[in-house]
């Protein structure tokens, strides 16, 4: 704990993670905003030709455009740079002689990481709600069934929606901190994540992989539609949980190998 | 495995070997460090000078070889690291976290004579604060064995000076310093005992006084100095000295066969003068 207090001190300290926080808090106003001056409405995507007729819509517009690139970049800017930044700045014989392991030093950069990428979806969620009600008031949601949602349970499902992002955002957090202890650099760490995250996309828009698609990363970011229905189904949720659980432990096994068995040169 | 550390006097490293893929950093180093002592580490580049370090601060994997250390190694490599968009002392309250017992962070400061700019971002900061700061940091993790790199590096005179007297108070209160410079005058003002690394092995150690006194330079005046010149075995070398004589270089027992070779000859020794060499030429003497 004392490692993930440090980290998370000197990530405040951070110019990137303070932007980061600032786009969260400011980003879904600016959007609302937006789409307030706009006449046209973001048709294509689910829930968009409804932004205008309820608050709730709005938050699950950004969930999805977020899915597709928005939280692997949000979390690859911190867990890609976490790990390989000591390599940038040569601290890690500092930082490796101290009197916490490389093990305990290896936990806590990655709690520290995974706390801010929840902050920060946190932060969107609640932003993302208020820029909504803002913008639309709080009507009842229409539903993917088609069928009303009254104001209190719109509320309680958009904010389950942002829940069920975050076992793949942890995902890509895995990702990203595998990248950044293996390459032990910071562009590789955080820019593979993203780059993976729309080679996965692509994969899925072209129903390459048939129903292996169901194991990659980025499916999971679109279970949420499943509680947004008359008749909830959960098993894209679970399935999601398991697939990024997978990708997180495995990511994370071997970058805690790596890094404790590695020379630090 | 990881350098073992085990609680013995001072520094006690042997039969280390350490390789990166087909390069063989060291070779089979073994090394003692008497306790509250400042030990120079000397070597040409790539000689494993650095690697040894390394190794003592347990950021390398041995390949073979044990290293026994007294109490907590604490020091630095190469330029030291810091976090550029932390102030000076945020680097050091970091870096304390993550110790049991550290020292404290204002006192590491004022030791290395930085608190007037202890609150300003690192981004700014020279090469020689740097230096500083890396050296307060080592010393926040209150060290019994305080591993130095070239830490003069980027060292106006005057903050040289005051690091070589930081480091003599500092061994005086009984820490155990291994310096690693190629700085001779420092290596010369600061260390009672100096390890020559060559090719990832030592080539000589010793006290210092004990390098200069290595064989060293003897001047020969004689009755003929032609014969002399030519007399000489083929691996002593040979030049003119500017006051006149013989300059040949060898030790004891090469020059003490050379004279009586002189004699069976015909050849008369007039004078014979013994000079030991700087520590310098010492030291390139040893690494030629």
């Amino acid at each position: 704990m004392t490692v993930l207090r440090a980290e998370l001190r000197k990530l405040a300290a951070q110019t990137r993670v303070r932007v980061l926080l600032l786009v969260c808090l400011l980003g879904p106003s600016l959007f609302a905003v937006v789409l307030g001056l706009q006449s046209g409405l973001p048709k294509d995507t689910l829930f968009g030709r409804h932004v205008h007729d309820s608050g709730y819509a709005l938050p699950l517009v950004i969930l999805g455009f977020a899915g597709m690139w928005g939280f692997p970049l949000l979390t690859s800017l911190v867990a890609g740079d976490i790990f390989s930044s000591e390599d940038g700045h040569r601290t890690w014989a500092a930082v490796l002689t101290r009197s916490r392991t490389r093990g305990q030093v290896f936990t806590g950069k990655v709690l520290a990481a995974c706390v801010v990428a929840t902050g920060l979806l946190a932060v969107t969620a609640i932003t993302s709600v208020l820029a909504g009600l803002a913008l639309a008031g709080h009507s009842p949601l229409t539903g993917l069934s088609g069928d009303a949602l009254p104001p209190v349970r719109a509320v309680l499902l958009v904010l389950a929606s942002f829940a069920t992002v975050l076992p793949p955002l942890l995902g890509f957090t895995g990702l990203a901190c595998l990248l950044s202890v293996v390459s032990r650099n910071s562009v590789v760490g955080v820019g593979g994540p993203v780059l993976l995250g729309l080679v996965m996309q692509l994969l899925s828009l072209l129903g390459a992989l048939g129903s292996a698609s169901n194991a990659l990363l980025t499916t999971p970011f679109a279970a949420w539609h499943g509680l947004v229905r008359e008749q909830p189904f959960y098993g894209p949720l679970w399935q999601g949980a398991l697939v990024s659980l997978g990708w997180a432990v495995v990511c994370l096994a071997v970058a805690r190998r790596v890094l404790l068995t590695r020379d630090v040169t | 495995m990881l350098a073992t550390v085990a609680a013995v006097a001072g520094v006690v490293v042997r039969g280390l070997h350490k390789g990166f893929g087909p390069i063989t950093a060291l070779a089979g180093v073994d090394l003692e460090v008497q306790p509250g002592t400042v030990h120079g580490l000397l070597g040409p580049n790539g000689a494993g000078k650095t690697t040894l370090l390394r190794a003592l601060l347990g950021l390398v994997r041995l390949d073979a070889g044990r290293i026994d250390v007294e109490g907590v190694v604490a020091g630095f490599v190469e330029v030291p690291g810091a976090y550029p968009y932390l102030t000076g002392r945020q680097n050091l309250e970091f870096l304390a976290a993550l110790d049991d017992d550290p020292g404290d962070v204002s006192e590491a400061l004022d030791l290395v004579g930085l608190m007037d700019r202890a609150d300003t971002k690192v981004s700014g900061w020279s090469l020689g604060m740097r230096q500083r700061l890396g050296i307060a940091a080592a010393l926040l993790r209150r060290p019994d064995v305080l591993v130095l790199d070239e830490p003069a590096n980027g060292l106006d005179p005057q903050a040289a000076r005051s690091l070589r007297q930081l480091i003599a108070g500092l061994t005086a209160d009984g820490l155990t310093v291994l310096l690693c410079s190629h700085d001779l005058a420092e290596v010369d003002a600061l260390c009672e005992d100096i390890t020559v690394l060559l090719a990832g092995r030592v080539a000589w150690t010793g006290t210092v006084s004990e390098l200069r006194a290595r064989p060293g330079r003897s001047v020969l005046t004689t009755s003929d100095d032609v014969l002399a010149r030519q007399l000489r075995p083929r691996a002593m070398a040979a030049t003119d000295d500017a006051d006149g004589g013989l300059v040949v270089l060898g030790d004891t027992a090469a020059v003490d066969a050379y004279v009586l070779t002189l004699a069976q000859h015909g050849v008369a020794v007039r004078s014979l003068r013994q000079e030991s060499l700087p520590l310098e030429e010492a030291f390139l003497e040893l690494t030629r």
